[in-house]
């Protein structure tokens, strides 16, 4: 049987070649950098070059949420992102501050997405548990 | 939102994931909606009733008048 509902299916067709893309041009990259020491603007386009893929990720994300059809599993995504949202926003403003007292160093900002991300995913998950234990007849 | 979905489906001999399937919806949201964990937009709700040949009222019981009782 096939898992997911379309709209699930075609997230995770477009989501896979991304994450794949996203390790290629970041080693890629990496390695390119370490030979060549480019400076200027070859290397802010270097730099750019991996998160390419991690842009795409954010747009798959949306397209997802604005292609799912059933209501119920697009409102608990929403919540969840939402969750997401609130956490990272939680954890910048106290990081924020300690870091303003010199208690911790600066962290590096593209950190934000993938805390989003985990915040999401730990939330999502604690939904579909919560819904699952809700039980069913089935 | 009290609803009488579970004994709609149970006089039909259905399962969730029977309605579900009719409703082009997943098992878990049949399950939300019947436990009253989840509100069904308009158009799912009607959706319901006319599968079932019901009005919306003959599915759903109003908040505002179980507030009254």
């Amino acid at each position: 049987m096939r898992k997911g509902n379309p709209a699930q299916r075609r997230y995770i067709l477009r989501f896979m070649p991304l994450m794949t893309a996203y390790v290629l041009i970041l080693f890629a990259a990496n390695r390119y950098a370490d030979a060549h020491h480019p400076a200027g603007l070859a290397l802010a386009m270097l730099s750019i070059l991996p998160t390419l893929p991690l842009l795409g990720v954010i747009l798959v994300m949306g397209l997802y949420l604005v292609e799912e059809r059933d209501e119920f599993i697009r409102n608990r995504l929403i919540v969840s992102m939402l969750w997401g949202t609130g956490i990272l926003l939680a954890v910048a403003t106290v990081w924020g501050f300690l870091e303003n007292t010199g208690m911790v160093g600066h962290p590096p900002v593209y950190l934000a997405f993938p805390l989003w991300c985990a915040a999401f995913g730990i939330v999502q998950g604690v939904l579909a548990i919560r819904d699952r234990m809700a039980g069913g007849d089935e | 939102m009290n609803n009488r979905l579970k004994v709609l489906r149970a006089e039909r001999n259905w399962s969730q994931s029977d309605l579900a399937e009719r409703l082009e919806v997943s098992r878990q949201s049949v399950n939300a909606i019947e436990t009253g964990r989840y509100d069904p937009s308009l158009p799912l709700a009607f959706k319901i009733a006319e599968l079932f040949g019901l009005a919306i009222e003959d599915v759903f019981a109003s908040p505002s008048k179980e507030n009254e009782q």
